[in-house]
């Protein structure tokens, strides 16, 4: 008897290119708008700039972090709504921050390994159209009205309301295990890491204009499409200076030392953004370009709950797993996108791979990874100055990342870096084609 | 479908005078007038208003726009659903319909047919220029019809037309030609299957701004005649339309037929589909014996 299974063998998935809408600031443009209008018009975007109008691509996978229960089929909804041929497979996926990054690596495997010859990755959010649920008491009292059998056992299971299960619950940016919210676990790491208010500010400031520049200059012309009133991102202010950022208050952590703000902390945000990749031979086939090839990704958690690490850290953890795999220095890379979910956690990371102390105790490594050239590090701005619809963001840092590397040309190297609630961190290496 | 010919001695729509209007008309304003006022009105022995009502700059509220959405189950997006652009034009043709130089009183009026022609795809950021008048005083099997004409522009460009035909009942011509939409024309494919609550007329009426009373609730529905409150026709178009809206060419004509009222609440199913830009679609009961809406689709 022959073999009766063939080994799927490892090809190369790569980025063709990317879609977003501009990203809206939370209660702004997109206030009306729900994650599957935004996500229909990010997809439709992407289909029309690459003439895939009626046509079916080998799955779509995007995820929404602030999601309604009616949304569990929230991508094959859009995608049934969408130009894309109604028999295009979709699912959703969700690692809070890192959902958009976890989808192009789910995608880019599957095309590794033969299972996809095309793919859709990305994600979704919005702050504006959150879901608000009924209270425990009013939710548990419906579940069991509702299964009750007889009359009498609804009536008692709705008599079981009490005026206090009436207040709705609505969505809290906290971490159910310590209570604390996102922006207090980043105060307490920006502390323990020094990270002083200025370097926090200069950070903001160059992610504003870094990205009013990329605007100005056009581009993200073929990377974003236009959506109801916006051509931009909203939450961008070209002529924001570290002087402005100086004024503004401290928002989270407490008293003397407290350095995070509203300016270098990003806002709540709405918007959608998706990578469609492929085969090299699913591109050439259609006249597709191909911007960069997607070579590894790594996740990495650490434990935050116990205080022994904090919150947004976990990429520190992943970036050198993945360096090590990959034979790589932390130096051997032209460009790095380190998402912005505060100033701070940017600038910590990067102290934290320039220590030698956590280098040896917590990573166990013989040096530090070393330092980070900062003219190579979000050269096009990041979501400080973008916003940051949290399932969005690494589809906007991938479509960018690798549009970056192909300008930049063949073998040239990008490290994206995102961290995520839970205490989660999502890396990837791509190479420009 | 074949337009009648325009009524003998009927100006051509450009030979209207133009109204310039400062801001839409209130529908609920209209709706009082032309009640106040329906008494003494000529019918068909008399003739239609020679005005043509315009409305510049009308910009996109798009909160509204998704609550339309919300309510006729379309997705919000850049692109205005053609159904939305009738209710732009809406508030216009019911000023004309309320005007005293309109023949008929607007109470007594029943949409019998709806054709509408996008151009093109018209966007949220575009600002249009709203037109109405009215044509074509025909003879009905059952009445009069009279066809009230809206027009959407982009500066000079024609973007999206509609015509809405209304029947005042009343001495009705035998010769004239039946109506579409016979049942044996009832595509066979159920596509799905709507419940449709009682409030329907009230929530279409808000986001929609038509409050024709039978619409609104079971009581004023008695009171016109109705057994219980009806849906808006052009809310089951509207609906019917969303549901094939990824299938829809870029340009298209949609002609509807709102055959008989669905009755609040109510269980219909949409049949057929449209294929390659054309198509044909019903709204019927559930045992499809009924046929409410009947709607061809093809491209523009």
């Amino acid at each position: 008897m022959s073999d009766q299974t063939t080994s799927p063998t490892s090809r190369d998935a790569v980025v063709v290119g990317g879609n977003r809408i501009p990203f809206g600031k939370a209660g702004g443009a997109y206030a009306a708008a729900s994650n599957q209008a935004m996500l229909t018009a990010a997809l439709d975007g992407l289909v029309a700039r690459f003439g895939l109008a009626g046509q079916q691509v080998g799955e779509v996978a995007a995820g929404a972090v602030l999601k309604h229960s009616r949304d569990f089929n929230l991508t094959r909804e859009s995608v049934l709504g969408s130009a894309l041929a109604p028999t295009t497979p979709a699912y959703d996926l969700q690692q809070a921050c890192g959902t958009g990054l976890e989808t192009v690596i789910q995608v880019a495997n599957k095309i590794r390994l033969g299972q996809l010859d095309s793919g859709i990755a990305g994600g979704v959010d919005s702050a504006s159209d959150a879901p608000i649920a009924v209270g425990e008491g009013l939710r548990k009292a419906l579940i069991r009205a509702n299964a009750a059998r007889t009359p009498m056992q609804r009536v008692k299971a709705l008599a079981g309301i009490r005026p206090g299960d009436l207040a709705p619950e609505s969505p809290r940016n906290a971490e159910p295990r310590t209570g604390l919210s996102m922006g207090e676990h980043q105060a307490r790491t920006a502390k323990e890491w020094g990270i002083t208010r200025e370097a926090q500010d200069e950070l903001a400031a160059a992610s504003h204009h870094n990205l009013a520049r990329a605007w100005d200059s056009g581009f993200f012309d073929d990377l974003a499409t236009g959506f109801l009133t916006l051509s931009r991102d909203q939450g961008l202010r070209p002529d924001t200076s570290v002087e402005k950022l100086a004024t503004l208050s401290p928002v989270f952590g407490k008293g003397e030392g407290a350095t995070m703000t509203a300016g270098n902390s990003t806002p709540l945000s709405d918007g959608a953004a998706l990578v469609l990749l492929g085969s090299r031979e699913w591109a050439a086939e259609r006249n597709l370009p191909v911007l960069a090839r997607f070579v590894d990704a790594e996740v990495a958690a650490v434990d935050y709950v116990s205080g022994d690490e904090g919150l947004l850290m976990a990429p520190a953890y992943a970036v050198p797993r993945l360096l090590e795999r990959q034979g790589l220095a932390l130096q051997d890379f032209d460009l790095y996108e380190i998402h912005e979910a505060f100033a701070s956690t940017v600038l910590a990371t990067l102290a934290a791979w320039e220590s030698e102390e956590f280098c040896r105790d917590r990573l166990g490594l013989d040096a530090p990874l070393g330092a980070v050239d900062r003219s190579r590090l979000n050269v096009h701005g990041s979501s400080l100055a973008a916003g940051h619809p949290f399932a969005a963001t690494g589809g906007r840092i991938v479509a960018t990342m690798a549009k970056l590397l192909a300008e930049e040309g063949p073998g040239s190297r990008g490290l994206v870096s995102i961290c995520a609630a839970g205490g989660q961190g999502v890396v990837a290496i791509l190479e420009g084609c | 479908m074949g337009a009648p010919p325009p009524a003998a001695g009927r100006p051509a729509a450009t030979d209207l005078d133009v109204r310039l209007l400062a801001s839409a008309p209130s529908v609920a304003r209209s709706f009082v007038t032309g009640l106040a006022t329906s008494a003494g009105r000529p019918g068909a022995r008399g003739s239609l208003p020679d005005r043509r009502l315009v409305l510049t700059g009308v910009a996109q509220d798009v909160r509204r726009l998704a609550d339309y959405g919300e309510v006729t189950g379309s997705v919000l997006s850049d692109r205005l659903p053609a159904t939305w652009l009738h209710v732009l034009t809406f508030p216009l043709q019911v000023a004309l319909m309320a005007g005293r130089d309109f023949p008929f009183p607007m109470m007594g009026l029943v949409h019998v047919a709806n054709t509408m022609t996008l151009h093109r795809p018209v966007t949220v950021g575009e600002e249009l220029t709203l037109s109405s008048w009215a044509e074509r005083l025909a003879p009905h099997r059952k009445g009069h019809t009279v066809d009230l004409v809206g027009e959407a522009r982009v500066d000079d460009e024609v973007v999206w037309e509609g015509r809405s035909t209304y029947l005042a009942r009343g001495k009705g011509d035998g010769t004239a030609p039946p109506p579409g939409g016979r049942e044996d024309d009832i595509p066979r494919t159920e596509l799905a299957t709507w419940r449709l609550p009682a409030d329907l007329g009230r929530r279409y009426a808000r986001v929609a701004g038509d409050a024709n009373p039978i619409h609104l609730g079971a009581l004023p529905a008695k009171a016109l005649g109705f057994p219980r409150a009806i849906a808006h026709g052009m809310w089951t178009h509207a609906r019917a339309l969303a549901a094939v809206e990824p299938r829809l060419p870029e340009r298209y004509v949609v002609d509807a037929q709102f055959v008989k009222a669905i009755l609040l609440p109510s269980t219909v199913v949409l049949r057929g589909g449209v294929r390659d830009g054309s198509g044909a679609l019903a709204v019927t009961s559930r045992d499809g014996s009924r046929i409410h809406l009947s709607m061809q689709v093809r491209s523009g």
